[in-house]
């Protein structure tokens, strides 16, 4: 365990640099975490998704990719299981990005497409969308549904980070 | 890995982690079609209203359910998601579009109440149809979180019978399955009917299919076809602001076939009460809309911009240069040839039952000759005991959700929740959403003359006028309501030429009043809201409503909805049947 740990913060150090250029390996949600704790906000209107939408936000692709990503993650991950269909998702979604920009990687941020990860989304209880689900080493610890104001976001994001 | 995973969650995580499935990967390979070892209790293909509602209230009834749904792209390519015709390419879309034309109704109204709004007020058809389809995609995740949360298994395969109890499901990537169950129920329902025999009909025209799928406006459009599908349609394109024209072969809203007969034409025989004797045709027939009903239909579309061509048929759809659509056809009347240019060609034309790649004879499952269409007797069921069919794809029942959405859960209900109760198809309501929608609920008038006799028949009738349709000038010409009354005589009547007896006849109906209620054997309302409006009605006739009951229940003020308490002028009496005042 500690060896694996040891050999992310290795990593981590070594790739770190290659965030400022964008595209990247999928990352492991500890080695998103850089010095600077920058803040950048995507552009909402972006209509092409790359893996990574920013320092703290990225897409999940499948299955695989959302257990390692965030279900081995060792940072406290919020999941934004969202739809292009829909309205308040494209609201919420900017919106929660940064406020969890704003927690300097003490948090990061995991958004999943329900249409592109049905099975993902169904075995996680998704019903209506936006849900937004806190979790912390693989549980989910909190979740809510619909939009939420900044204020009620930092206040979810600071019970997670705890 | 694993072991380090599941360290790290802790035991007992809610939330385990588990292989997702592998994209048009297999799951539940049959066991083998051997009674009693089959993969389901009960396999429904159709994921749409009919299906849907079967799969849910068995899988309610604790058995195994799977369901398989597939949507094979439109000509055009249009594809969409589960929930069936109503969801994705019905109902749903076409009520939506409905309402965005009435709302231009309302902003050409709303100065006149006061309202400052700028005329005229353009539209813009990518939003709207944005709208619309983001709304359909999110009843397609509700159906299939339904099916998870009722524990349905879903596959997205296209089905064909191997054998009467198992199917092969076949992917979009080419990766098979087979599935087996101990009953099966066939709820492909239908799709739109190309005129395959017109030349360049394939290429260059969309279906109802499309319409509602376009990311872009239809521009300029021809209608072809009769049916409600195609007044619809024309109805909403119309109403927010598109160059319509309907071409018709004959008589709008198709389905009914027999002409009106005259009061001069129908021998008044000697009978004496047939109360309670009454030869009653059951079969799961559709009422036909009343001729009558369908002319005002499209008389207010007539006046409202959208074109008519009647007696017409197409012969050819040619693409010209510039991209728009040349269209010739043949006029009936004159024996001419006509042609018109489009943006864009909509075929309303019918719709076939989804039944040709689900190998019905290797199951040995009889269609009608005629129409294809799976045959099925009382209980659902086909000519395979244990294989049952509902909603679209049947013979002689309505196509309608509401009805293959009760008969589904009738049907599991007597497969396994015990019961025994039968879908009732007698007085099944519905509405037609033209721009002035037309609600109905048991017999055309035609149809109630033809069973009962036209002497056994009262049809109570009134034009009126909306008060809304007051304050901005609205034309309410086409607001009419009729009710067709069962009339039971209390002695016999002897043959009379009919133009004499006309005031005696409506004296002596006006007795007749007295006798065993005269039952309502339809109602037809044209008029907004016309769904609302027969749908509380409806429950009256299902209950056997009278026309004394009818008289006797008090009406509210003000709504259109009342004119059908108050109707008191029968079409016998030849009194003005116009309403006035309060």
């Amino acid at each position: 365990m500690a060896q694996r740990l040891l050999l992310r913060r290795f990593l981590a150090s070594v790739v770190s640099r290659k965030f400022s250029q964008g595209w990247g390996p999928p990352l492991t949600s500890q080695a998103l975490q850089t010095p600077r704790g920058l803040t950048v906000t995507p552009n909402p209107a972006r209509t092409i998704y790359t893996t990574r939408i920013s320092l703290t936000t990225f897409n999940i692709q499948d299955g695989p990719d959302f257990q390692d990503r965030v279900v081995n993650s060792e940072t406290p991950v919020v999941v934004d299981f969202h739809a292009q269909w829909c309205g308040p998702c494209k609201i919420l979604g900017p919106r929660l990005e940064k406020m969890v920009a704003k927690q300097h990687g003490k948090v990061v941020m995991a958004k999943v497409d329900i249409d592109d990860n049905t099975d993902l989304a169904i075995e996680y209880e998704v019903s209506a969308v936006p849900t937004v689900l806190a979790m912390k080493n693989g549980d989910v610890v909190d979740k809510f549904v619909g939009i939420k104001d900044e204020d009620q976001l930092e206040a979810f994001l600071k019970k997670l980070i705890g | 890995m694993a072991a380090m995973a599941a360290g790290l969650r802790g035991l007992g995580g809610r939330f385990r982690w588990r292989m997702p499935a592998v994209a048009g990967g297999v799951r539940g390979a049959a066991q083998g079609a051997v009674a009693g070892q089959r993969d389901y209790d009960l396999l429904v293909i159709g994921g749409g209203s009919g299906g849907l509602a079967c799969a849910k209230e068995a899988a309610q009834l604790g058995r195994k359910v799977a369901v398989v749904d597939y949507v094979e792209p439109s000509p055009r390519g249009t594809r969409w998601g589960l929930g069936g015709t109503c969801v994705n390419v019905g109902c749903i879309p076409k009520k939506l579009m409905h309402q965005a034309a009435l709302l231009g109704g309302l902003i050409r109204d709303a100065p006149h109440y006061g309202w400052e709004v700028a005329q005229p007020v353009p539209h813009d058809w990518r939003k709207m149809a944005e709208a619309v389809q983001n709304h359909v995609k999110s009843l397609n995740w509700g159906h299939r979180v339904q099916l998870h949360d009722r524990k349905v298994k879903y596959f997205n395969v296209k089905a064909g019978f191997v054998d009467k109890h198992t199917v092969r499901g076949v992917a979009k990537g080419g990766k098979e399955i087979l599935l087996s169950a101990d009953h099966i129920v066939i709820a492909t329902g239908g799709r739109p009917r190309y005129p395959a025999h017109i030349e360049g009909a394939l290429e260059y025209g969309i279906t109802s299919d499309d319409i509602f799928w376009l990311k872009e406006s239809p521009g300029k459009t021809l209608v072809v076809g009769a049916s409600y599908v195609a007044l619809e349609c024309a109805g909403f394109l119309t109403g927010i602001g598109l160059d319509v024209t309907v071409m018709m072969r004959s008589i709008p809203l198709r389905g009914f076939d027999q002409l009106f007969k005259e009061k001069s034409l129908v021998k008044i025989e000697v009978w004496s009460c047939h109360c309670g004797d009454i030869k009653h045709s059951m079969a799961a027939t559709k009422e036909a809309p009343c001729r009558q009903m369908s002319s005002l239909v499209t008389e207010h579309m007539a006046s409202h911009g959208t074109r008519f061509l009647r007696g017409c048929t197409p012969s050819q759809v040619r693409r010209l240069l510039d991209g728009q659509l040349q269209v010739t056809w043949e006029d009936h009347t004159t024996g001419k040839e006509g042609t018109g240019t489009f943006n864009t060609v909509l075929w309303a034309v019918g719709r076939v039952p989804d039944t040709r790649s689900l190998n019905l004879e290797k199951a040995g499952v009889d269609t009608s000759p005629n129409t294809q269409k799976i045959l099925v007797d009382s209980r659902e069921a086909t000519s395979v005991p244990h294989i049952y069919a509902i909603g679209d794809v049947v013979e002689g029942r309505p196509e309608l959700t509401p009805t293959a959405v009760m008969a589904g859960r009738l049907l599991a209900q007597r497969l396994f929740g015990g019961s025994s109760d039968l879908m009732d198809y007698d007085k099944v309501p519905t509405t037609v959403f033209t721009p002035l929608e037309y609600g109905c609920v048991g017999l055309s008038e035609e149809e109630a003359v033809a069973r009962h006799g036209q002497e056994h028949v009262e049809v109570y009738h009134a034009h009126y006028k909306p008060l809304e349709f007051t304050v901005p000038g609205r034309d309410a010409s086409q607001c009419y309501v009729k009710a067709g009354c069962r009339v039971d005589a209390a002695w016999t009547l002897l043959t009379q030429s009919p133009p004499g007896l006309a005031a005696e006849m409506f004296g002596f109906q006006m007795v007749c009043l007295r006798e065993p209620p005269q039952p309502v054997l339809g109602l037809h309302f044209l008029g907004p809201n016309a769904g609302e409006v027969t749908q509380g009605f409806a429950l009256g006739i299902k209950c056997g409503a009278s026309y004394v009951q009818v008289m006797q229940t008090v009406g509210i003020h003000p709504t259109c909805s009342e004119e059908v308490v108050k109707l008191r002028i029968s079409k016998r009496s030849g009194l003005d049947p116009t309403v006035t005042g309060c």
